[in-house]
């Protein structure tokens, strides 16, 4: 499986050669994306790098200019209605009826959908108590914190029981602790078998929740996969950190121009340069009396080096 | 034609639906305009200034400024009612309640949010214009006006068309104005001076080449007219069917082109 993580359970998310252009600039270059029931596929990449474009053509607020997405099976494009009964969606931004209450809101949202949930009265009872909603049940949701409305946002996004959900950086903007919770709710609905495709900036969160990681840079997938297999294809084995101050910190420059590696990744006063176990070994031969650290390649140099390519 | 047939779609009817229930949970203040701006109108002008205005010929009758005033006022109502709701409302819920967008993330697609918004700007036109027919027959019964109410039942769906062509000009300058104080555009270059030059609160005749063409193209200046010879003198004139013409042509020509516009701005599509 190319270092997936493999799922015997049911394929609810399919695309292929998914395109889309705005004016002459094309966006999302064949992107092929898959999510089953039980999973969490992680979308990462820089800004700009087709992530939400791809996510808002999945759950249909754009059209692709080509390819095919298939929700349980069912085209995307030529049966919106189906499809669309199929899938919850927790866009970024908070998006509730502001002229209702939180519990109006889930109600309100069930009369969007055909076939109408069933016993939706104590659907939307279940979900308040389960996000923790119950006790502003009548309150407006303006009136929130940024944990709770992301809590109604996500119980909003299941009230019609869908079968693949969507979160757009569903933690954007939360403390800590309200984000483990949101952690926490998320990976409730995974064990219960939804698909969930999530976006995110925040490096932990992705490595945390995500089965299969999905990366993109100018539009086209530049991996996926596991996390770690992820990593491994982009990053390398492991990641020397280094005093960016050194007086040897030319010859380490020049010694990295020679393999072939580039400019190292500066953080503060530090290098972060990452490398394969042979490199590794040809590091030490080179600068054994240098004082540095090894660790673990993670999410967030992936995402370093990503947007450091595109600089 | 997907973007017509949407009109009969239960998603369409559900976001109107959803407005209706949003208006009646405000109904205590939201009925104070349609009641007392046609009551205050009719006897600032109609009354007030109307008696100060000699009874004049129009179409081979003698009438009263209050009766001239009574069949404009509701032609205006309809008109200012659906326009309002399609730019103000519409744009507030669109931009920054983020109702649109909410809506999108279900079964709801953009042609029945078009829909939506128009059926419902409609449905709010024709209500404030039978709060109007109400308060005219309040003014008859004071004797102060002499009306047919006949055709008056006749009438209410061609208003609600009235209403459902003025919101998609509505929805048009939702879909263009790049913040709610450019609202101030429309409105007042062309809004406001459509409602008063269309035979509303004053007589429109003049046999400039422009201003007939003016008056053969407006379709606010056929309604106007329409309902003051029905109102008047119980006559169904050339002017109903010149209205039900041009609104069924605004809306088979200007939803479509909401909808792009819309789609742009809603949707990112190009």
């Amino acid at each position: 499986m190319n270092g997936k993580k493999a799922f015997a359970t049911p394929l609810l998310l399919q695309a292929q050669g998914l395109m889309k252009s705005f004016g002459p600039k094309r966006v999302v270059d064949g992107v092929d994306l898959q999510c089953h029931s039980g999973e969490i596929l992680g979308m990462l990449g820089a800004n700009g790098a087709g992530k939400t474009t791809t996510l808002r053509m999945c759950y249909g607020f754009l059209r692709p200019d080509g390819g095919e997405i298939r929700i349980d099976g069912i085209d995307r494009v030529s049966d919106p209605d189906r499809t669309n009964r199929l899938i919850g969606v927790c866009t970024q931004d908070d998006t509730f009826d502001t002229d209702f209450t939180v519990r109006d809101n889930l109600l309100w949202f069930g009369h969007y959908f055909r076939p109408r949930p069933t016993d939706l009265e104590t659907r939307v009872a279940k979900l308040l108590t389960r996000f923790d909603l119950a006790r502003y049940a009548d309150a407006k949701p303006d009136t929130l914190s940024g944990g709770y409305r992301r809590r109604l946002m996500i119980a909003r996004a299941l009230v019609h029981q869908p079968k693949v959900l969507f979160l757009d950086e569903p933690t954007t903007g939360l403390d800590p602790q309200a984000r483990m919770s949101v952690w926490e709710l998320v990976d409730g609905l995974r064990q219960e078998g939804l698909g969930i495709v999530l976006t995110t900036h925040y490096m932990d969160e992705a490595e945390r929740l995500s089965d299969n990681l999905l990366v993109l840079k100018e539009g086209r997938v530049v991996s996926a996969g596991a996390p770690r297999t992820v990593l491994g294809d982009l990053v390398g084995e492991h990641v020397i950190v280094l005093d960016a101050n050194i007086p040897e910190a030319g010859a380490v420059r020049q010694w990295l121009k020679d393999e072939g590696i580039g400019e190292p990744i500066r953080i503060l006063n530090t290098w972060q340069i990452a490398l394969d176990g042979a490199g590794l070994a040809r590091f030490s031969a080179a600068f054994g009396q240098l004082r540095f650290e090894v660790r673990p390649p993670n999410l967030d140099d992936l995402f370093l080096q990503l947007t450091d390519d595109d600089s | 034609m997907r973007l017509y047939l949407a009109v009969a779609a239960w998603q369409s009817w559900a976001v109107l639906k959803r407005h209706l229930v949003v208006y009646l949970r405000n109904w205590h203040t939201a009925a104070l305009p349609p009641i007392f701006e046609p009551v205050i109108l009719l006897l600032v002008f109609g009354v007030g200034l109307g008696n100060n205005i000699p009874a004049f010929d129009w179409k081979a009758q003698n009438v009263s400024y209050l009766a001239y005033l009574a069949p404009g006022i509701l032609a205006y109502t309809v008109f200012m009612t659906a326009f309002f709701q399609a730019l103000f409302a519409a744009y507030i819920r669109m931009h920054y309640q983020k109702t649109w967008d909410g809506q999108l993330t279900t079964q709801v697609r953009l042609e029945h949010v078009v829909w939506g918004e128009a059926l419902w700007s409609a449905t709010l036109g024709l209500a404030y214009a039978v709060i109007v027919v109400f308060v005219l027959g309040g003014f008859t019964l004071a004797g102060w006006l002499e009306l047919h109410w006949s055709g008056v039942i006749a009438m209410l769906p061609l208003l609600f068309l009235a209403g459902v062509a003025f919101a998609a000009l509505g929805l048009l300058f939702t879909a263009i104005v790049p913040t709610i104080d450019h609202m101030n555009i429309p409105f007042y270059l062309v809004i406001m001076p459509l409602g008063f030059a269309s035979s509303t609160y004053f007589p429109l005749e003049s046999d400039t080449l422009l201003a007939q063409a003016w008056l053969v193209i407006n379709p606010l200046h056929h309604l106007a007219e329409g309902l003051r010879l029905l109102l008047l003198s119980g006559v169904w004139s050339f002017h109903l069917a010149a209205a039900l013409l041009l609104f069924g042509l605004m809306i088979l020509i200007l939803l479509p082109v909401d909808f792009r516009l819309l789609r742009r701005r809603v949707l990112g599509e190009r």
